[in-house]
């Protein structure tokens, strides 16, 4: 962005519209002191989503977030370095043998959350893998199966307008996406290549970028910085396609405002929060709280909420609030290839194979992966190199110069859930006076043989495909768990709505329900079980369970 | 799932399109009163013939022309198709001795284009799969140039392209036609409802047309399905055009978008076919 | 190896300025990468040399009358102390940290030298930087800093994110640069559009 948005801009009776530059559109506000049915923490995948459907479902509903209201086409420039203000930036510890990289890697701030700067990956999840434990023998169930998730998929992949392939080669058979499947860069055709040589298929990503125009939005343009924010609106994150929805069903988007506290009353519900913007700290009543703040913020709103009726934090009888926090492991193979193939154009990920997430034969490991075409800028590749090759000087400048000719492919592998895999509060404390948090991870055995395996595997690929002299590196992204849904009270933060089993007012819905990580991205899961939330919590008002 | 997901935004689609139309439409009108500016000069089968190879070797030199530029004619070959048919666009204009020769290179290099652009798609990998439909050398654009070759042979020899043998021919082009608007469109998910006119007027155009030697009464019913269809190949580059103005940058972007919007040269196609066979028209109402 | 050659010698980026491939906010943006390379604010003018010397072997430019910046962006993200969003449990506050690495360098190059590291001649310097690199380091000159880890995610992190945001790094790479509101149309095996870098010299 080329100028830093330090102000709210959602107030006096008006959000800005993501569609026009300098333009608003009418949003329906509310006072602090105006108990709403429903106050959300966070506006990304989880929160921005749910906030829609709430809204549209008939609850008064305001929805926070710690960053800016953006106007795509006139905040973002198209520049590796001017867009750091996407992402979450605020102080982090991060440790354990394998300590995770945050920041730009996998956390967002803004309204749209992490979906504005994501690759817009849209897969859905391995049917078994709702059933790990019992269907696959591994990790645990989810307290859900694909079955109830199924038409939430649907309905979350129909309000983003996927553009996926007419025919997906895995999974159970669906309708067809609602957009056809952009065309394949070169990098994407070194994956589809290598794999028809070794025999395993592929197939386009399904993504959730246009690939026609919708309302407004224009299709996408390939000029390959989706991940430092898209300025066409091409790309359907919840800041252009959820949160224009939200405002249009009433619900109010409080941007700027950093939540700092949940507020529970004596007879052991929520009352509302604690949220500073504008230099001051308020207090907004509610009927309901839900926490959407991804797997690091959200156990630390819950654990930072701490008081004396609840000393180890809300939701946490049992301690596991923050626990069994997950990646996915990304390590990388790159190679050289004769054609050039100058992978800075069109989004990163055009082709993937899933075939290790469906085919379990052969493999010294649990869980599965899928691998897809990789496309860095010219910052991220340096960093690359410098991370796996350790290049600098004059040895790194004249690698560079190979940039147009490099082709690689990058797994979204699975990880397991670890107890010792979590998110703490340090004793630190940040801008605002919260603790901040400190997380730890280290890869199980399990994830190492998984990491080696799928080495191999692209490999294969990118040899078949005609790469010369390969590497690998190694990286992750993504976060998930840290908060995980069960069927049973004792092993588990939440039930399958989300809701937690100590405070029947307050909800989780974002990516730290996962109970695991499945190999693919999460955001589609994420928001398809926003999707369900919303109907459930609609279905479950209806019927007079919400309480008081 | 909902019955009906909110879209987060609108565009006035019905202004466009009802816009679209009105120009056409007048467009339409003029072109056709200053052909007919000879009063009682009925189309005649030759006249209808060489108007649309006219109109399709106009279509065929910019589309394939923009399409090749695109391609960064990669291949030396791929400037015959815009020079075949800048060549196939001068004979319709002026009586030439060569005109049989042009027209019949017309007739055989799009029929080699189409072999070649099957060849260009069956080596890439996935092969005959949507996605290189889609995106890959089109199987049904160079048939355009052999129709045009093909009109302008027939334009030659009237004894040979009768009315009745000229409608079914031009009935399997206005089909194949709108298969090709219809994978295309499809690619586009049908995204603006005008972009089914396409794939449904035409086809209903060409059944009437291949039908109407049967009775007049049919081929007299297929006159204003076929001047539908000629109006749309008018107003498709109208509609492309707003297309273009649609994607991100708009016209200021044409570099870009020429290529990567809807194409702007295609939908004459229908104009050009339909015009070989509204000359056919008149014989097939007399008969009988 | 001292020499450098880009497969791209005629390439100028900054050729499609006025060009749909840049928008106003992006021309901005560069613009102020260019003009407006900031003062010192945040490090002494010791820890400012030391540093410049150290830039000068990561990113060397010896092909440079008018090398790229790099030692004033990284004052400028210290001074504003924007971070990246994380520090390793193992490592202080980044402001520390760099002060405490640049004590470590210079520490270092002292006690094996006997000179100041600026005064070092190249092949010294990277001998020095890559003994660093692996952790081979003297700790009495780091304190609690792990010397390999700042090296390599802070101190070449930041620099080659510096040096390849800039327009000239990403002429002598080929690199596409801003693309919007025009991005791409040719995508495919050495498909390249008008506006992109020509074919390289191999």
């Amino acid at each position: 962005m080329f100028e830093r948005i330090t102000e709210p801009r959602a107030r006096d009776g008006r959000a800005p519209d993501v569609f026009r530059p300098g333009a608003w559109m009418p949003m329906r506000c509310h006072a602090d002191e105006e108990e709403v049915d429903f106050a959300i923490v966070g506006t990304g995948a989880g929160g921005g989503t749910l906030a829609a459907k709430l809204a549209e479902a008939g609850f008064s509903v305001v929805a926070f977030d710690a960053g800016p209201f953006w106007r795509p086409l006139e905040d973002f420039a198209s520049d590796e370095n001017a867009q750091g203000d996407l992402y979450w930036t605020d102080e982090r510890i991060t440790g354990g043998a394998d300590p995770i990289q945050l920041g730009s890697n996998n956390s967002g701030k803004g309204v749209g959350g992490s979906t504005v700067h994501y690759a817009m990956v849209a897969l859905r999840f391995r049917p078994e893998w709702f059933k790990a434990r019992s269907k696959l023998g591994y990790a645990r169930d989810w307290p859900l199966s694909f079955d109830e998730l199924e038409p939430y998929y649907e309905e979350a992949e129909e309000s983003l307008k996927i553009s996926g392939p007419v025919h997906y080669p895995w999974g159970r058979r669906r309708r067809r996406y609602p957009r056809r499947a952009h065309p394949m860069n070169a990098s994407a055709l070194v994956l589809a290549r290598g794999a028809e040589r070794i025999g395993i298929p592929w197939s386009p990503v399904p993504l959730a970028t246009l690939s026609a125009p919708r309302g407004m939005a224009h299709p996408c343009v390939y000029r390959g910085f989706c991940i430092y924010g898209c300025s066409t609106n091409a790309k359907q994150s919840v800041l252009v396609t959820f949160i224009p929805r939200a405002i249009r069903a009433g619900a109010e988007i409080r941007d700027q405002a950093m939540v700092g506290r949940i507020e529970m009353g004596k007879n052991g519900r929520a009352t509302g929060l604690l949220y500073h913007r504008c230099g001051v700290w308020h207090r907004q009543k509610a009927r309901h709280v839900v926490v959407a703040g991804y797997s690091i913020e959200t156990p630390r709103l819950l654990l930072n909420s701490a008081c004396a009726q609840f000393p180890n934090g809300l939701a946490n009888d049992n301690g596991l609030v923050g626990t069994h926090l997950m990646i996915h492991s990304g390590p990388g193979v790159w190679g050289e290839m004769d054609e050039e193939i100058r992978s800075y154009k069109a989004p990163p990920s055009l082709a993937v194979t899933e075939h290790w997430n469906y085919h379990d034969e052969g493999k010294d490991f649990h869980g599965g992966y899928a691998f897809m075409s990789g496309g860095p800028l010219p910052g991220g590749w340096a960093h690359t190199l410098i991370g796996a090759r350790g290049l600098w000087g004059m040895a790194l400048r004249q690698e560079m110069t190979r940039f147009n000719r490099m082709a690689g492919l990058r797994i979204v592998g699975e990880t397991e859930p670890k107890p010792h895999n979590r998110v703490e509060l340090a004793d630190e404390t940040d801008q605002y006076g919260l603790r901040i948090p400190r997380v730890t991870f280290s890869f199980s055995d399990n994830d190492r043989r998984l990491m080696e395996h799928s080495i191999g595997s692209m490999r294969a690929v990118l040899e078949a495909a005609g790469a010369r002299n390969l590497w690998s590196d190694r990286d992750s992204s993504h976060l998930l768990g840290s908060c995980r849904m069960g069927d049973d009270p004792e092993d588990s933060v939440t039930n399958a709505d989300g809701r937690t089993w100590t405070i029947p007012n307050l909800w989780v819905c974002d990516g730290s329900l996962f109970p695991t990580s499945g190999g693919v991205n999460p955001s589609l899961t994420i928001q398809a079980l926003a999707c369900r939330i919303g109907d459930r919590i609609a279905a479950m008002a209806k019927r007079g369970e919400l309480g008081r | 799932m909902p019955a009906r997901i909110p879209e987060p935004s609108r565009r006035p689609l019905l202004a466009v399109g009802l816009g679209a139309a009105t120009v056409a439409g007048v467009a339409g009108a003029l072109a056709w009163r200053w052909w007919h500016r000879s009063e009682r000069a009925e189309i005649s089968p030759t006249r209808g013939l060489r108007a649309g190879a006219a109109v399709l070797s106009l279509a065929v030199l910019l589309d394939s022309g923009i399409e090749h530029y695109r391609g960064s004619f990669e291949n030396p070959a791929m400037v015959i198709a815009p020079t075949l048919a800048l060549a196939t666009l001068g004979m319709t204009a002026v009586e030439d001795r060569a005109a049989p020769y042009v027209f019949g290179a017309a007739l055989a290099v799009g029929a080699a284009g189409v072999a070649f652009h099957s060849y260009n798609i069956g080596k890439r990998a996935g092969g005959f799969d949507m996605l290189n439909l889609f995106y890959a050398a089109p199987l049904g654009a160079p048939a355009a140039l052999s129709l045009a070759g093909l009109f302008g042979l027939a334009a030659e020899h009237p004894d040979v392209a009768k009315p009745e043998r000229v409608a079914p021919v031009a009935a399997l082009a206005l089909l194949g036609t709108a298969a090709e608007a219809g994978l295309l469109h499809f690619r586009g998910a049908f995204q603006n409802p005008f972009m089914f006119a396409p794939v449904t007027l035409p086809p209903i155009a060409a059944a009437a047309t291949a039908a109407s030697g049967i009775s007049p009464l049919v081929a007299k019913a297929a006159r204003p399905l076929l001047l539908g269809t000629a109006l749309l190949g008018i107003a498709g580059p109208i509609l492309h055009a707003y297309g273009i103005h649609r994607n991100m940058g708009g016209w200021r972007n044409w570099s870009q978008m020429i290529l990567q919007g809807p194409p702007l040269p295609a939908p004459p196609a229908f104009l050009g076919i339909a015009l070989a066979a509204l000359g056919a028209l008149p014989a097939l109402e007399r008969t009988r | 190896m001292n020499g450098f050659k880009t497969p791209y010698p005629d390439y100028d980026v900054l050729e499609k300025w006025d060009t749909p491939s840049w928008n106003p906010q992006t021309r901005a943006v560069v613009r102020r990468r260019l003009d407006q390379v900031p003062e010192r604010r945040f490090l002494t003018e010791q820890e400012w040399q030391l540093l410049e010397a150290v830039a000068a072997r990561v990113m060397p430019q010896p092909d440079r009358a008018d090398p790229v910046p790099i030692v004033p962006w990284i004052d400028d993200t210290l001074a504003a102390n924007r971070g990246p969003g994380y520090r390793y449990a193992d490592m202080p506050p980044m402001r520390e940290a760099w002060r405490q690495g640049l004590a470590g360098i210079a520490g270092e190059a002292r006690e094996r030298h006997g000179r100041n590291f600026g005064e070092l001649p190249a092949e010294v310097q990277d001998a020095l930087l890559g003994a660093i690199q692996r952790g081979e380091t003297d700790g009495r000159h780091w304190g609690d800093l792990p010397a390999a880890r700042f090296f390599s995610e802070l101190l070449l992190k930041q620099i080659v994110a510096i040096y390849y945001a800039h327009p000239a790094a990403w002429n002598e790479i080929g690199f596409g640069g801003p693309a919007s509101p025009r991005g791409y149309v040719r995508l495919g095996f050495d498909e390249r559009d008008p506006w992109e870098a020509g074919v390289p010299d191999v």
